[in-house]
């Protein structure tokens, strides 16, 4: 690794300078998985490595806001699998998590990174897109909220100017029951980058919405309206017209982890076990709450 | 810009180290060069490998993943911080009689990844274990008897 | 006085408490005063014409001694290799694979070597690269190697550095009911050991030592001592137990190289590996075989004609030793009445490919278990009856004049048979496959061994032998400890030093219980005269009266342990007792194709079960069985452990493992990060090892070796499984996912 200065700041101002600097090339380190690779491996050359970790303004709890859950900037893998209240409203968040890399990756790894890294195959980043979360920024000229479904603009580029980073993400809590589930293609068993992954989320209003990643330059989330894709009632040919339709947009590339026919067809199979899942868990969920 | 040192303190081993260390020296570096424990091993130095797993603060992370100079004031515990008085615990016992080390170069970060799984769950299905030692490659082994390691050490604990 | 019997026993390995508590030094744990760091320099690409090099920025970063280049050496560069010295020290003129360094840089610490090596320019122009068999064999292709290096080779304007034929009878001759013919592929894997490789040398009075985690330090040693026309008592090698060998780490690589820098800089020199490095140095052999079985109507082979090409690297390195060692026995454990087998060694631009556990035999079993599956099926046979009926019996020639099928391979198969379950129903999207595996052992090789009866009866035990996880020190101490009725426990094995123990060949073939155990229990012999012999006479008696037992020297007035007979015998000046022990086997055959008869097969039956998920193309094994023929197991657990680890191994190369080069020859997922070996969470369901134990080898106590069986059959078992349970047939390893899911499709779209 080529050798650059360190900062510990203790404020988020602080932090906003010295990402703002012009005469730096910084690079913001929270969990460092993600970072110390490029950094071993040269793709990234900063000059200093700001980290995060003693900013008291960037917290490590998720906290209740009005209406949702708000996930700090150093909140880890590890304390989003652990979290009841997440495991309750956020079911695919926590499926998703929990194979993000290893356990000794989720210890450090935070989901401001996995977000910021901005990876189209991040395993997090689907979830987040089916709960409708919210990308909290703040940067030399102030605050501002993003959608993440608009904060990705390309393979390991968001909307972050210089100068930004991620206080918090929030998810709101589902206004109505939901479903929803997590899924992916992976090479082996084990630990592994995805192929493809996605999440689904059913609702009881008979909408549904789907997120899909490492499909295309940026994970996408599309919506069905229609009832087509409700949980029950359904009729299967408008079903799997509908599911086709979520992931039209996809554009599947041939690259070390699979061949782009093979992601079309994973896409296909996945999206419709998905849905099964994710429906089941919403039924299951009518059924208990109405007993 | 280069070869600027920080000063850090590190609890090693419940010993405290103070450091002058280049920022983008590894703790997997520093435990290894300037600390001299070398049972933490390198391997793929990108925190697939499990190899150089330790505790930092009681959570078992990649060394070659973190910068040293994160670790200012906090604790790592290593390989060789979870032997007391020179006698095994439960856990190294089991490794060897199951039969789980053969080379040995993966059990340091094996046993250092197994000691927290059973800290956080001390009665682990294999499925849990397998979740938690995911991480962690094995080459000269089929796993089995790591599990059975893990399973021995749990029963014994009980 | 009965001593208790140390073999037969799981006895605790000797070095595992070292191990669990992170004590075990390894190489790159040692600790060197003012030791200098290496960083090696490549070029990108598989091969390139080296143009320029220019050092001067990389000479300016502080703390660096030398940036070392071909140009720098004596001319012509010095080339070394086990088999053919072929390999240039660095690079010189052409890089031929990509990872061949073009420099060598060394510094005061490891952050000045990687600058350096970082500002090191090289003007390298990109030359056309042979990377597959077709362009091995395509005469329009460069040639990998100069033909100055083959003079009066025939060969040597061709990409075939070797070529065989072997075989009996004459497959025209015999028309067969069925004749299956297909071609099989087997991939670029690598051997992916945990611990990467590492080098270090010093100059020291004698000469140089160098410090590396090697399998064959004595093969190291006279590689080094060549290179640097030196004797090879002034190159000393110290191997601490490696990090996982495989057989990647038994052949050399960068020691030439670092025992060069260490006598030009008189200083001690170190060099350690990244995994991606360590990746670009060693591989296994790939392979194309084209597979030609005859059949009678009741599944007997008639005949087998094998094409075998295997793609070997740039550089020999022992690949044509796989070549021909595989190729000799591809048949297989089966009567086979006509056999002709021409095999060739394929240079090519890529990666050295040497010793890969299996030797070249995975790569055969792979075609010819799946010939025989494919046509149990076709003659409506179960494919266990199938190998049933072409297994030879014990005692029978199944290769001509030479080691006949040397145990009960039948109880075996019906012992994974039944291990499996393999007549239950079988559900939905499951298969079951089952292959055997056969691998020669060491054919003409030498284990010598020294072992030292201290005054009190403590024994050291000096042995060549490597222990890289086999356990290979605690079989030594249970024989020495078993011979000389001594504990293990008092046993101190001492391994890895070439000034220390004495000869041996290697570490390899699954040999060293059976040729370093028949030297240490020959030392242990001459041990029990010498005491029958100072007994006899401290005691003024006709040795013919003393008789030596194992802990024990009985006389005509009683018995006394070793410690009294040896204080009777050397009285107060003391002493100890030496023992030397020498193990050849059948010897040196220069009329065998091989050099020698195999000293014993290996061999494993492997079975079986995956459920495939047809819509994905994601396999799980559910249950694997191992029956392997061991002689006898002198320690049950460590051959089980090394049986399971061989299949986990096996288990990779059949489902996940293939290094993927791009078109210049990069290989593109180096490291772990896009190399996948199996995990914790891809093993099977089940795991059942099975040893049977006739006490049939020519080994300690009947002992035949092991360690290799368990991924001999392993690809032939998992791609019969998957095959039936998917409903295709492919030929290519690994089975992927996604090359599964592809056979799917294909074969649904040819459905009328």
């Amino acid at each position: 690794m080529r050798p650059f200065a360190y900062l510990r700041p203790t404020t988020l101002d602080q932090t906003i300078a010295a990402l703002a600097d012009p005469e730096a090339k910084p690079s913001l380190l929270a969990g460092g998985t993600d970072l110390i690779v490029r950094l071993r491996r040269g793709h990234l050359r900063p000059s200093v490595v700001i980290d995060t970790k003693g900013v008291r303004e960037l917290r490590p709890e998720i906290v209740s806001v009005d209406g949702g859950l708000r996930f700090g900037a150093r909140v880890t893998m590890t304390s989003i699998v652990r979290d009841a209240r997440v495991r309750e409203h956020f079911q695919a968040l926590v499926e998703a998590a929990s194979v993000v890399g290893s356990v000794q990756i989720r210890n450090r790894a935070t989901l401001t990174g996995n977000i910021c890294n901005a990876s189209p195959a991040a395993d997090t980043v689907p979830a987040l897109l089916i709960y409708g979360g919210v990308a909290n920024v703040v940067g030399p000229s102030g605050s501002r909220s993003v959608p993440l479904a608009g904060f990705f603009t390309g393979p390991g580029r968001t909307v972050l100017a210089r100068g930004e980073l991620l206080e918090s993400v929030d998810l709101p809590f589902p206004k109505v029951p939901v479903g929803a589930a997590f899924g992916r293609i992976t090479r082996r068993r084990g630990v592994d980058l995805a192929t493809i992954n996605l999440c689904g989320l059913v609702s009881s209003d008979g909408t549904a919405r789907f997120a899909f990643g490492a499909v295309a330059p940026t994970p996408f989330v599309a919506s069905d309206e229609s009832g087509a894709l409700a949980a029950s009632g359904s009729d299967h040919v408008a079903r799997s017209t509908a599911l086709r339709g979520l992931f039209a947009r996809a554009r599947p590339i041939t690259d070390v982890r699979g061949g782009r026919e093979y992601r079309a067809a994973m896409l296909e199979v996945m999206t419709g076990r998905t849905w099964q899942l994710a429906a089941t868990r919403l039924r299951e969920r009518l059924r208990a709450g109405s007993s | 810009m280069s070869g600027e040192k920080i000063s850090v303190r590190i609890q090693v081993n419940e010993r405290p180290f103070d450091l002058e260390i280049p920022s983008h020296h590894t703790l997997l570096d520093v435990l290894r060069d300037d600390v001299r424990l070398t049972g933490t091993k390198e391997c793929c130095a990108e925190g697939e490998c499990g190899a150089c797993t330790v505790l930092v603060n009681g959570e078992a992370v990649c060394s070659c993943l973190v910068l040293a100079v994160e670790l200012d004031g906090q604790r790592v515990t290593t390989i060789e911080g979870l032997i007391s008085d020179g006698a095994l615990d439960p856990l190294q016992e089991a490794f060897v009689s199951t039969g789980a080390v053969q080379c040995g170069f993966c059990i340091p970060g094996m046993i250092v990844a197994a000691r927290q799984l059973l800290a956080s769950n001390p009665n682990p299905s294999r499925a849990e274990i397998q979740e938690g030692l995911a991480g962690n490659l094995c080459r000269c082994g089929g796993y089995s008897r790591i599990l059975d390691a893990v399973v021995l050490a749990a029963n014994s604990r009980r | 006085m009965t001593t208790p019997d140390w073999i037969g026993r799981s006895h605790e390995r000797i070095g595992a408490r070292d191990r669990v508590t992170g004590a075990l030094r390894y190489t790159a744990d040692l600790s060197f005063d003012d030791v200098l760091h290496v960083k090696l320099v490549q070029v990108g690409g598989a091969r390139s014409a080296i143009r320029k090099i220019d050092r001067g920025d990389a000479l300016k970063v502080p703390g660096v001694e030398c940036v070392l280049i071909a140009d720098d050496l004596p001319q012509p560069v010095a080339r070394f290799g086990p088999a053919f010295a072929d390999r240039p020290i660095l690079a010189t003129g052409e890089t031929k694979f990509f990872g061949e360094p073009v420099a060598a840089v060394v510094a005061k610490t490891k952050d000045a070597a990687e600058a350096a090596a970082a500002l090191v320019q090289v003007e390298a122009e990109p030359l056309p690269a042979v990377l597959s068999i077709e362009q091995a064999l395509d005469p329009a292709s460069a040639l990998v190697q100069d033909v100055s290096l083959r003079p009066k080779d025939p060969l040597a304007n061709s990409n075939v550095l070797r070529e065989w034929t072997f075989g009996w009878g004459n497959p025209s001759e015999a028309p067969p009911d069925l004749v299956i013919e297909h071609d099989y592929r087997f991939p670029m894997v690598t051997h992916f050991a945990i611990e990467p490789h590492v080098f270090i040398a010093a100059p020291d009075a004698n000469g140089v030592t160098i410090w590396t985690p090697t399998q064959h330090v004595f093969v190291l040693q006279r590689v080094v001592a060549a290179a640097l026309k030196w004797p090879i008592a002034k190159v000393r090698i110290v191997a601490p137990d490696p990090g996982g060998g495989f057989g990647g780490k038994g052949w050399p690589k960068f020691e030439p190289l670092l025992a060069v820098l260490a006598l030009r800089l008189g200083r001690s020199v170190r060099l350690v590996l990244t995994l991606e490095e360590t990746f670009q140095q060693a591989r296994r052999t790939s392979a194309r075989i084209h597979a030609k079985t005859g059949f009678d109507r009741e599944g007997r082979i008639v005949s087998q004609e094998l094409n075998t090409d295997f793609l070997i690297g740039a550089y020999a390195d022992i690949g044509v030793r796989v070549v021909s060692k595989a190729s000799y026995a591809a048949c297989g454990p089966y009567r086979t009445p006509h056999a002709k087998v021409t095999a060739r060694a394929l240079l090519s631009h890529t990666t050295p490919s040497t010793a890969f556990r299996g030797f070249g035999t995975p790569q055969a079993s792979w075609a010819v278990e799946s010939q025989l599956t494919e046509a149990a099926g076709l003659l409506g046979i179960d494919p266990v009856e199938i190998r049933r009926r072409n297994l030879p019996r014990k005692g029978e020639a199944f290769i001509p004049n030479d080691t006949p099928a040397d145990g009960d391979w039948a109880s075996a198969l019906a012992s994974a048979e039944r291990a499996l379950d393999w007549h239950s129903p079988l559900p939905k999207n499951r298969g079951r496959g089952i292959a055997l595996g056969l691998k020669s052992s060491s054919t003409a090789s030498a284990s010598q061994a020294i072992v030292r009866l201290h005054y009190d009866a403590s024994v050291s035990v000096l042995s060549g032998t490597s222990d890289m996880g086999q356990g290979a020190r605690t079989v030594l101490a249970q024989i020495a400890g078993k011979e000389l009725g001594a504990s293990p426990d008092r046993v101190v094995i001492t391994m890895g030093d070439t000034a220390i123990v004495p000869y041996d060949s290697s570490t390899s073939a699954s040999r060293s219980t059976v040729f370093m155990g028949n030297a240490v229990i020959k030392a242990c012999e001459q041990i029990r005269r010498q005491l029958q012999t100072i007994a006899a006479r401290a005691l003024g008696v006709d040795e013919s009266a003393i008789e030596v037992v194992p802990g024990e020297v009985r006389t005509p007035k009683g018995a006394m342990s070793y410690a009294e007979a040896m204080q009777v015998g050397l009285g107060p000046p003391r002493g100890e007792i030496i023992g030397v022990g020498e193990e050849r086997g059948g010897g040196y055959r220069p009329e065998h194709p091989l050099g020698g008869r195999p000293e014993f097969w290996e061999f494993m039956c492997t079975a079986v079960e995956v459920e495939v998920d047809p819509d994905t193309g994601m396999v799980d094994v559910t249950r694997l069985v191992l029956a392997s023929d061991v002689g006898k197991a002198l320690n049950p657990q460590q051959v089980e452990t090394q049986d399971e680890g061989a299949a986990t191994m096996g288990v990779g190369h059949s489902l996940m493992e293939e290094l993927i080069l791009d078109g210049s020859g990069r290989i593109v997922n180096l490291g772990a990060m896009d190399y996948r070996i199996p995990t914790i969470q891809d093993i099977p369901r089940e795991l059942h090892s099975v040893l049977i134990e006739n006490e049939d080898g020519p080994g300690p106590y009947g002992a035949k070796g092991a360690g290799e069986g368990g991924i001999l059959g392993i690809g032939g078992a998992i791609g019969a499984a998957v095959n039936q349970a998917a409903g295709v047939k492919i030929r290519d390893l690994p089975l992927t996912p996604e090359r599964i899911w592809r056979a799917i499709q294909s074969a649904r779209s040819e459905l009328p």
